[in-house]
């Protein structure tokens, strides 16, 4: 960075600079603001003037609100928690775990962390700041509204967690099978250089292209009958699948498998054949060389393909509303069908509050996995 | 323990000649040389025999059994590749120590076993570190390790130093010989460098284009090449190659009138740098001084015969001016004759 050659007039650098932190700001308001508003009482989220939406006088004044002492140690313990999993975390883990499982390791310690999280911010904290607010005179004084009967609305009166499970079980579906497919025809296609698999690749080109609502209609008919024509199969038992996560699941998979076997074989390609000659001549078979060998150098690959197939999963809109029944709804129907009522301003926040619900664990997710997925999408860093 | 049979195999892409009739029985313990330039078929060879590539014609035996359609683990034969081809994920110990885990030999032995070959390429200071964390030389240890911790019947070894930087090519050969010695297993060596083939090899099988053009210990094939593409690839300088018309027992091109023991009609006459001199006046070949080279240790002497280009080696305190008139002798008895058309030897 330092060299003289790569260093930019002030000119450019202030304009890419500015330019960025618009950027930040376009992309990043939104989520901030649902952020705010989803913690305040209608009243305040809807406010014409933006600083009361933020500091919520409303809210306030039903008595929803977090003192200077409040969000200094809040912010003290989500602090410490942060400092506790990028520093002493990984190496315990590393001292702690045997060579060869260390994922169970970080399991354990991922839990541990979690668990005393939250009882140490929602069960400790509030006690002990019930003692020490009144101590502190107007350190202890509430300023900020703030409120938190949206989140319990959506998640416990309207039968959020309920959409969150059905959510969890599409996602894990169709990630297990994407992967668990993707992974074997991506190896098997970039190792093998005949022309059926070029051809095989471009069909499944096509396929992706298709509109997704092709698909769908398509599968349609097939899983409303699915009594009937498993019937010869199954019995009586033959289920309807129209409905179920499985018909979801399986019209997912079909959209995103040719996506995920170019993307995994792509991956397959960086990695050296001579690898899996090496092994198979240090006495693996095929497959051994493959499990053994070839995808433990894969794992970048693997997560960042894994993370955009759970990515269209868990945002897909179309083929979730148009196949499940009311009782296997997904989260992002869910909250579509909360906007779309014929609402009060309550309603409409506590949308609000649902859509940060579906939110935030994509971010916790991103942040995770950031390092695979960053050597997972400047390829080539897998080579040895 | 192991004696290999080649007969007569052959891979074919399609209509695409990769390796044609290949026929030769390597013996027990002998270190062989599969020499040639690249694309002649050499590493296909060796990948054939062990169990990468199918052979489309002939048989492979190993030990008396046909193996054509064994696996590779099941032919009992280790291989160092080029490029290495270490596990990134594993360290060197995990390295050398995978063939003995996968092949379920008892964990109870594994550590004297790795420890013995890491001793034996030196690498007992780098068992915990990650191939990204050696040079190429280590790598190559490790690669050489982990061929001879499990014992091989066969050792395979394709270019292994072609990657190496030239000093310690040499160093690494003198290794590669030495344990190949010390363990006395059969090898198969593939490179295109012919030094490394004459100073390794028992035998040296020197292919082009798919054929293979010689087989002979490394003295036989540098002072009897048995045709005109093996003389101009071995050594360094290739042989002297000049086109000419022999008639009446000499053999004739420009600047050079050289008798020889042969029939009249069109030939290609070969002969060493090292065995033609500088002489006074009257040598068989006379000619302008197209370069000179030193080489420290002597002086080479280039000249134009013809289209080629023929070097002689002088004393190391030879000086002369370019185009200066220059005089070869040339004897008899160091000349090899190949026929014009096919390039083969003519005569014993």
């Amino acid at each position: 960075m330092s060299s003289r050659a790569l260093r930019q007039p002030v000119s450019l650098r202030l304009t890419s600079n500015i330019f960025l932190a618009l950027w930040c700001l376009i992309a990043a308001f939104p989520i901030f603001w649902i952020v705010v508003m989803s913690f305040k009482s209608p009243v305040d989220a809807f406010d014409s003037n933006a600083l009361n939406v933020i500091f919520g006088p409303a809210t306030l004044g039903v008595g929803k609100g977090l003192s200077l002492l409040d969000i200094i140690l809040g912010i003290a313990v989500i602090w410490g928690t942060i400092l506790a999993a990028t520093k002493p975390l990984p190496s315990m883990v590393k001292s702690y775990s045997k060579p060869g499982q260390e994922w169970f390791g970080w399991l354990a310690g991922v839990v541990v962390l979690l668990v005393g999280f939250l009882l140490v911010f929602f069960v400790i904290l509030p006690v002990v700041l019930n003692v020490l607010n009144p101590l502190f005179g107007p350190l202890g004084r509430d300023i900020l509204g703030l409120t938190t009967e949206h989140y319990k609305t959506v998640w416990i009166d309207r039968g959020f967690s309920n959409n969150f499970k059905n959510s969890l079980i599409v996602t894990t579906g169709v990630v297990t099978v994407s992967l668990t497919v993707g992974t074997l025809a991506g190896y098997g296609l970039a190792r093998s250089g005949s022309t059926l698999a070029f051809w095989i690749l471009i069909v499944a080109l096509v396929f992706r292209a298709l509109p997704h609502s092709v698909l769908v209609a398509g599968y349609l008919p097939v899983f409303i009958n699915s009594a009937e024509w498993l019937a010869p199969i199954l019995g009586e038992n033959a289920p309807t699948l129209y409905g179920k996560p499985f018909a979801v699941i399986a019209v997912l998979v079909a959209i995103n498998q040719p996506f995920t076997i170019w993307m995994l074989r792509s991956f397959f390609q960086n990695i050296p054949a001579e690898l899996d000659e090496a092994a198979r001549v240090d006495g693996c078979s095929h497959f051994q060389a493959f499990r053994r060998v070839i995808m433990p150098v894969m794992w970048p690959g693997v997560i960042t393909t894994g993370l955009f197939s759970f990515l269209l999963a868990y945002n897909d809109f179309l083929v979730t509303a148009l196949l499940l029944d009311a009782q296997n709804q997904t989260m992002v129907p869910a909250i579509v069908g909360m906007f779309n009522r014929e609402t009060t301003t309550t309603d409409q926040v506590v949308a609000v509050a649902a859509a940060v619900s579906i939110t935030a664990p994509l971010i916790f997710l991103v942040l995770i996995f950031q390092r695979q997925i960053v050597s997972g999408l400047t390829a080539g860093a897998v080579k040895g | 323990m192991a004696e290999i049979q080649l007969r007569n195999v052959g891979k074919r892409w399609g209509s695409f000649v990769g390796v044609h009739n290949f026929d030769l029985t390597i013996a027990d313990r002998e270190f062989l040389v599969l020499l040639g330039p690249s694309g002649c078929g050499k590493t296909t060879t060796m990948r054939m025999i062990a169990g990468l590539e199918d052979a489309t014609e002939g048989n492979i035996l190993i030990d008396g059994k046909v193996v054509n359609d064994l696996e590779p683990k099941d032919r009992d034969v280790a291989m160092v590749f080029q490029s290495y081809a270490l596990y990134p994920n594993m360290n060197v110990y995990e390295n050398i120590r995978f063939p003995l885990k996968v092949r379920g030999i008892d964990p109870d032995t594994h550590d004297e076993k790795v420890r013995r070959a890491s001793a034996m390429v030196e690498l007992d200071d780098f068992l915990h570190r990650k191939p990204a964390e050696l040079s190429g030389g280590q790598r190559q240890r490790v690669a050489l390790a982990r061929a001879i911790v499990r014992e091989p019947n066969v050792f395979l070894m394709d270019e292994p130093l072609s990657n190496l930087d030239a000093k310690l090519r040499v160093s690494t050969r003198a290794q590669i010989k030495n344990l190949s010695h010390e363990l006395a297993v059969t090898t198969i060596y593939v490179t295109h460098d012919q030094i490394e083939a004459m100073t390794l090899a028992d035998r040296v099988v020197v292919m082009k284009q798919g054929v293979v053009q010689q087989v002979g210990s490394p003295t036989e094939i540098y002072d009897r090449p048995a045709n005109t593409f093996v003389a101009g690839f071995i050594g360094s300088p290739a042989m002297n190659l000049m086109e000419g018309e022999v008639s009446g027992g000499v053999f004739r091109a420009d600047h050079a009138e050289i008798p020889v023991d042969a029939p009249d009609g069109p030939m290609t006459l070969g002969f060493r740098a090292e065995d033609a001199s500088l002489a006074d006046a009257g040598g068989q070949i006379t000619a302008p001084i197209y370069t000179l080279e030193l080489l420290g240790d002597a002086t080479m002497i280039s000249v134009r015969v013809g289209g080629a280009l023929v070097s002689v080696k002088a004393d190391k305190t030879f000086r002369a001016e370019i185009g200066e008139p220059v005089s070869f002798s040339v004897p008899k008895d160091i000349c090899h004759l190949f026929e014009a058309g096919s390039g083969a030897r003519i005569g014993g």
